[in-house]
Parts: structure tokens; sequence; C-alpha cells
């Protein structure tokens, strides 16, 4: 009888952590996985226009073309150094293709729920398969899209994702590097636009100890798609 | 069960339950929105830097926009009109200096009703939160447009409307004054994300999406540029009134930037709807011609046409816009006449077709009645309060003239016409018979053209219009005709009008060889008749005297006269024939546009191209979805033959 009653103070209390992470739909409804908890609907196709930083995401620039990303000297140091047939050779090509670097490349997503806690994020640029978890990760080796934590807050409709354990990257095609000591932050958003359009937009904070003066902000947007037309998975490219 | 646990299980299902309720409590605090106010820091990494001249790429430019943009240059921020000009609302965020919010608050409930955004070039930007609605159509618009929001769920929805033609960035990219702009601000953390929709369907082929973050930073706040321009020394003339610009085709500056960022390939910086999807890689690879590719494009969410339209509602309607000082605008079927309110009675420019004069002096008589002559409280207690005739006196003996019984409203005192467009002297007759103001006596007048000027209000008009009048069939009455007409440069009125000197100048061979501008000088407000329009090209009458360079002439002429308030905007308000409400900055626009136009046919005249051949060429393309028709009463092919038939053959 006393093990009975702890365990149910116990669970009332579990009860309340998980209602705090994921906000059931009113008091006394049992608790939700995150899946049935997710207050947007991230699931489908989704294609990313390039507006904004055409010429270093469209195209690859120039070595050396750093603009914008706050490169430490020992970053641009080996930044300079980036030989993309070396990376080729390497069995490197994918280091633009990491979670730093790979939202802002021109590409299509395709999300749906791998499990109830689980999203999965596949990326046709590069052939790239992003798991945002929702539960906490094994350790496992580092890997071009690292260990990815979820997590919903609710009041906002917005994701937000950590990700660590990666492999060094680039943040930008041509080199700009980040190391295996960054994190990866994430804000995901959904929006409604006035022609009915629904677009992502995932807000990407880079902190690299290593490398940057100060976090790397950029912003990617992407455009929901009825359907996979022009669904392309191509291999990665160092160049 | 010890008596320990029996205990301990209540205060732990109670303190269990307690951390549900505090944690059902701290989402609820949660939810509410959350603070965006503070200073706030952009780091600049996206589009970092100034953009190049003519850098196109990530553009869905359609034909006209690349035409606009290519023939724009940087220089036009040297006009005067132009020099004090803040960013263009769809380029502020991406501006540099960071931005400041402010909260305003309800001083009551501490609600917040609002907010105010500052950046380095910029005038205040408010956002309202009071659910008022926006203006109307033919309300004027400003560099950082009207801005209403509401929360959806933390996110702030901005819209904004009655932006003014300007830039989308920096480097050569125009926008039109139909775009509308859409921000939805979310706050994560120390991040703030604006996501900024552009929908100009005048130059782009889909809305414009753009992202960008700003970090909080309590030191970050931006500085306030000053501007100190000079008027003449930056727009490459020796003339005021000179309008920087490039001939189709010859900007030479375009690609000049590829020499740097050599990377880039030149069909891209030309931009363009193909040009921003992953497909165009393929284009890029040298697999495809971009004519092949097919990408997933949205649409517009503005009816362009609707919202043109309705600056000049022609839906048999009245509709009253106070401007400024005595003056309103009045809006009658879509024809706009000037109206001076006040203790001397009402003076109006224009009155309107002829089917809406009824409305027009109710109209007329209800905001007299309104306005100058309303009831008020009583706002003076004693002996040197002033009596409703001007001596002092007790307010007592006369507080049923405060609050009760006002004096009557004064009657329609002068008619001025900007000229003799139906449309403008359609309700001369009844609206000038209507005026009870009485000048004294009756009969002729020493000095007047006409001799009813006892009885109905006076009309006053250029000579050339009293002419055109004349001889028009069916004949007009007399009681129509102006009564006092001028044919020097300009002409003032005899008297001051509601406490303001009220002055026409003449604009020579305009529209017709007739035309007026009328000064409203204490009000700051002129009336410009038909040299403006926001509707449409104006209006150019070839066979009764109407030139392309008589127009941008008398625009320039309102430029001269009109003053801007700050940073380019408001000041001098002027009323177009047709159309919103505009500043100095948006007759600039229309003056621009015109000089433009006019240089490109008489470049393409001057090569000895038949007219045929010049509307082959279409110099009109960058401005037709914005003033064009293909159908109606004035059309675009109308108008550049006006212009191409007034300006000189070559030499």
């Amino acid at each position: 009888m006393k093990h009975t009653l702890l365990a149910v103070v116990a669970c009332l209390l579990v009860w309340s952590v998980i209602l705090d992470a994921q906000r059931g739909r009113g008091r006394g409804a049992p608790p939700q996985t995150p899946r049935q908890a997710a207050p947007i609907d991230l699931t489908g196709y989704w294609v990313s226009p390039i507006i904004e930083d055409w010429k270093y995401r469209m195209v690859t620039p120039n070595k050396g073309v750093f603009n914008g990303i706050p490169l430490n000297a020992e970053g641009r140091k080996v930044g300079m150094a980036w030989d993309p047939a070396a990376d080729e050779k390497a069995g490197e090509q994918c280091r633009a293709y990491g979670a730093g670097g790979i939202m802002r490349l021109p590409s299509r997503l395709h999300i749906t729920w791998q499990d109830d806690t689980t999203l999965r994020v596949e990326v046709d640029t590069g052939t790239q398969t992003r798991l945002l978890s929702f539960m906490r990760a094994a350790p496992a080796e580092p890997s071009w899209q690292g260990q990815a934590s979820a997590q919903w807050n609710i009041p906002a409709n917005t994701l937000k994702v950590v990700t660590t354990n990666l492999k060094p990257g680039y943040v930008r095609k041509n080199g700009a590097p980040y190391s295996d000591k960054a994190t990866v932050t994430e804000y995901w958003e959904l929006h409604t636009l006035p022609n009915k359009d629904q677009w992502l937009t995932v807000t990407t904070k880079v902190d690299d100890p290593v490398y940057f003066t100060r976090p790397y902000l950029t912003s990617s947007d992407f455009k929901k798609l009825p359907s996979a037309t022009g669904w392309n998975p191509t291999p990665c490219s160092a160049k | 069960m010890t008596r320990a646990t029996w205990t301990i299980t209540p205060l732990l299902l109670g303190a269990a339950f307690a951390l549900i309720n505090v944690r059902t409590s701290a989402q609820d605090a949660a939810a509410r929105p959350p603070d965006i106010a503070g200073e706030w820091r952009l780091d600049q990494g996206e589009d970092p830097g100034q953009p190049p001249l003519a850098d196109y790429s990530g553009l869905a430019f359609n034909e006209a926009g690349r035409m606009r943009a290519d023939t724009t240059p940087e220089s036009i921020w040297g006009t005067p009109e132009y020099q004090c000009r803040p960013h263009s609302a769809p380029h502020q965020w991406r501006g540099v200096g960071g931005v400041r919010i402010l909260k305003e608050l309800d001083p009551i409930s501490r609600d917040i009703v609002g907010f105010r955004l500052q950046f380095m070039r910029s005038l205040d930007r408010p956002i309202f939160l009071d659910n008022r609605p926006h203006p109307p159509a033919y309300a004027p618009h400003s560099w950082s447009g009207f801005s209403t929001a509401q929360w959806e769920g933390q996110t702030l929805k901005v819209t904004t409307t009655h932006l003014k033609d300007g830039y989308l960035k920096r480097g050569g990219p125009q926008t039109s004054d139909m775009l509308t702009m859409t921000e939805y601000i979310t706050r994560h953390d120390d991040i703030m994300t604006i996501v900024q929709i552009v929908d100009d369907p005048i130059y782009l082929d889909e809305p414009y999406v753009l992202s960008i973050t700003y970090t909080y930073d309590p030191n970050g706040g931006p500085p306030t540029e000053s501007c100190t321009g000079s008027a003449f020394a930056e727009n490459g003339g020796t003339d005021r009134h000179h309008v920087p610009h490039f001939l189709p085709g010859q900007n030479t500056g375009i690609g000049e930037f590829l020499k740097e960022e050599n990377w880039i390939p030149f069909d891209a910086i030309r931009g363009g709807v193909k040009t921003i999807y992953p497909e165009y890689r393929s284009v890029l690879s040298g697999g495809r011609a971009v004519t092949t590719l097919t990408v997933p494009t949205s649409r517009s969410a503005n009816d362009v046409a609707k919202a043109i339209g309705d600056q000049s509602p022609r839906d048999g309607q009245v509709h009253v816009l106070p401007v400024q000082g005595n003056v309103y605008m009045l809006v009658a079927d879509g024809t706009n006449i000037t109206a001076s309110i006040g203790l001397d009675g009402v003076a109006i420019v224009n009155t309107g077709p002829a089917q809406m004069s009824d409305k027009v002096l109710t109209a007329l008589n209800d905001l007299a009645r309104t306005t100058v002559y309303a009831p008020s409280t009583n706002k003076c207690f004693g002996a040197n309060c002033p009596s409703p005739f001007g001596a002092p006196g007790w307010s007592s003996p006369f507080f049923n003239a405060i609050v009760a019984s006002p004096r009557p409203v004064q009657g329609l005192r002068y008619v001025i016409n900007t000229s003799a467009a139906p449309e403008h002297v359609g309700g001369n007759d009844k609206l000038a018979a209507a005026g009870s103001f009485k000048r004294g006596g009756t009969g002729g007048s020493f000095g007047t053209a006409a001799p009813n000027i006892g009885n109905n209000a006076t009309i006053v008009a250029h000579e050339n219009v009293l002419g055109v009048m004349s001889n028009v069939t069916p004949k007009v009455p007399t009681a129509a005709l102006p009564s006092e007409t001028y044919f020097d440069e300009f002409h003032k009125l005899s008297e001051y009008v509601n406490g303001e000197p009220v002055i026409l100048y003449s604009a020579p061979n305009a529209n017709t060889d007739g035309d007026s501008i009328v000064f409203f000088r204490h009000s700051e407000v002129i009336s410009a008749g038909d040299l403006m329009s926001t509707v449409s090209y104006p209006v150019i009458n070839v066979d009764k005297g109407g030139t392309i360079q008589g127009v941008i002439g008398g625009l320039n002429h309102v430029l001269d006269l009109a003053v801007a308030e700050y940073r380019a905007q408001g000041g001098t308000w002027i009323v177009p024939g047709r159309g919103r409400l505009s500043d100095t900055a948006d007759v600039a626009s229309y003056r621009n546009m015109l000089v433009m136009i006019r240089d490109r046919v008489r470049d393409l005249k001057n090569k000895g191209m038949t007219f045929e051949q010049v509307k082959a060429a279409r110099p009109t393309l960058d401005f037709d979805g914005r003033y064009g028709s293909t159908a109606g009463a004035w059309t675009t092919d109308m108008f550049l033959s006006a212009v191409y038939r007034t300006l000189p053959d070559r030499k």
C-alpha cells in the first residue's frame, strides 16, 4: 500500500514534468507524445527559394570570400586552406552539408515523423537526413548531422533544436569552417502568408569557440509544396 | 500502512498537485506575448555590406522591375526631394545600425497599444495594436507606411499598407507604391527573427520573402543619422529639377561588380523568378536552358487594379479627407475637390462632375457645420471673454451661442477652376449658385468678367478656361463661367480666405493651355489639378494646347513651392486632380517618371522612329503596370502619342 501511494505521487510528479514539456490539451488530459503535442505541423515537402545571399548559396564563391561570417584568425586560416579536390579525395565532400550549413543550401526538405519522438528531415541536396529527437540521445560518433535535441515551445508555436556532436564542416561551401566544438541552435517557425502560402523559417545560430569571434546567425526560409515534384536527391559535392 | 506513511502521503500528493498548478500557471504566463521592446543589434550575417550596383540576384523581377532598376541610378538620392528620405520600408530591417523598439502603453490598462520602431536612417515607425482600421486608399502614403499588428501566438504579425515607392534594397531594385508588407516578428530567447514579405506585383513575379535576425543588445541602440545634404551637389546636374536616370540599355554599370565577384554568372544577376529556385542549378551547370525550367512559383495577394481604383473611388459618393489647416480633400465620384472651410465661408478648387453637385454641397455644409460652426462647450468665464460678435463681454449672455445655437454656416464664397475639364467644372453652375455669401449689392461689380458676383460664389480661373467654356456645345450657363480670370504668371485672390492668402499659378501648356496650380499659403496645401493623378498618366489634351513639357514644368513649379516637413515627407500637401493625397516626394516620383518617359521618347524620336516604332519599343513598360491603361478614356497609347506629338522633331 505504501509503495502504491508513493508510486502514485511519483507518477503525478512525472506527469507534471511532461506537462511542462509538452503542455497537454487541458488539465486532466493524458500525457501526450511530442508528435501529439506538436503545436505546428512541419511535415511535408518544402523548397528553399534563394533570395538572400544568393551569390554565396546558389553558387560557390571564391576561396576567402567570407563576408558576413564572424571567423577569427584561425578560422580564416583554415578557410583559406580550403581544397575541394582534397576533400573529395578524403571522402569529406559532405563538409558543407552538415547541420551547421545545410539549411543554407538550395534544396528541398521532406519532413516526416520517424516515430512519436523523432522528426526526420531529409534533404535532397547531398542526400542527407537529420533526425531531430525529443528524447535524450545515446552517445554516438560525431557525424555531419550530429545529435539534434528537439523541444517544442508550445506557447510560441516554435521548435527549438540544439545540435552537437558534429564533425567539422563548412557554413559556406567555399570552406568557411566550423569545428567539432560547434553547437548549432535552431528555432523553427511556421507562417501562413497573405497569399495562403505556408513558409517555414529556420533561424540558425552556430556557436563555435574555435573558429568564430561571435555566434553566426542566419535564417533560412522554405516554402511548402503540395507534392514531391522536384524532389531531386543528389550526392554531396565539394565544389 | 504506517502512521508516517499516512502523514507524508497527503503532503506529497498536495505538493504534486501544487506543482502541476504552478507549472500550468507558469505556462499561462508564458503564453503572454514576449517582450520585444528594447535595443536590438544587426550583425549582418546575411547579405552583408552595401549591395553592389545592379545586383538583382535572388529577386523575382519581372520585365518591368528589371527595366526600372536598370534605369534608376543611385544618384536619384541627389535630387532635392529625395536627399533626406529614409530607407524605404522594405530595406529598413537590412539597413545598418540596429533597431530600437519602444512600447506604447495605455496608461490605465497598461495594455500594449502600439510599438514604435527606430532605425538609423528612419522616421519613427508606429505600429498600432489598438484595432484601428487602415486608412482609405486615397489617404497619403509614407516612407514607413501604415502598420497595424496583432499577436499570433507569440509572434507579432504586422501588416503595412500606404507605402511610398522606393527601393527593395540598395543598388537599384525599386518598388512601386502598390506594395504591401507583412512581417512576422518572433523572439527566440535573445534572438529576434523578422520574416518579411514584400508583395509588389508591379515589379515582382512573386512576393519577396526575407528573414532577418537581430540579437538583443542593451547597448546596441541605433545611432541617429542627420540630414544636411546639399540640394544640388549630388544629382549630377546644374538644374535643381534635373532627374538622373539611364536611358534603357545605356546603364554601363550593369555587371561591373562581376569584375570583383567573378564567380557569379551574368545572367543570374539579372534576376527573375526562375533563378531563385534550386532548379536553377541545372542551368548553372550548363545542363538546361532557363526557359525550359518549371519552378513552383507563388502568386501575389494584391489586386493592383482594385488598389489603384480605390485611390479614386468612382462610386457615386463624396468621401472627405481632412488635410491640413483649413483644407479638406473631397473625392467626388473619383474626382478631387479641394475645400477651404472657415469662418469666412467656403472656397473650393474645382466642382466635380455635374451629377455630384448636390452631394458635394451637402458634404461641404456638413463639414462646415461639424467643424467651424459646431456647438462647443463654454471655455471662457468672465468679463473679458470674446463674444460671438468679437467684443469682450461676459460669456453668460452668449452661452447659447456657444453651446446650443452657433452662427449659421457661411456659404460658398469662391470656386476656383484649375482647368476647363468637365469633371472639374461640371458642378460650377449649381455650386456657385448655392453660394450664400453676400458681397454686398446686386448686379455687376467693378473689374469682374461676369455680372453675378453679388449673388453667386466668385468663379476664378485662367482666362483660357473662360475661353474654352464660352465656346463649347451645349452652351455653358453664364452662371457657371469664370467671373474672375487672370492671364499672368500668377493671380492672388484679392483678399484672405479663411485667414490665408490663396494664389493661383499658371501652368502654361500643361494638360491644356489654361491650367492653374492653387496654393493655400497658410494651410500649406496645393491643389495641383490635372498636373498630377496617382491613378493614371497625366491627361494631355494636345488639341487644347497641352504638352508633356508643360506638365513637367507645372510639377516642377509645385515642387518649388512645396516644402517637406521632415525627411522628405509631409509638410506641404498636394491634392492631385485624381487619386490619393500626396506630398513632395510623391510629386517628385511622378515628375521623375514623366521625365524618364519624355527622355526615352525623345531619344527614340531623335533616332528617327515613327510613333508606331516608338510604341513598339515600349518606353513606358516599367510604369504601365502602375499608371497605364489599355481601355477607358485615357489609355497608355493616347498618353504616349501626346508625349510623342509634343516633343520637338529632330533637328
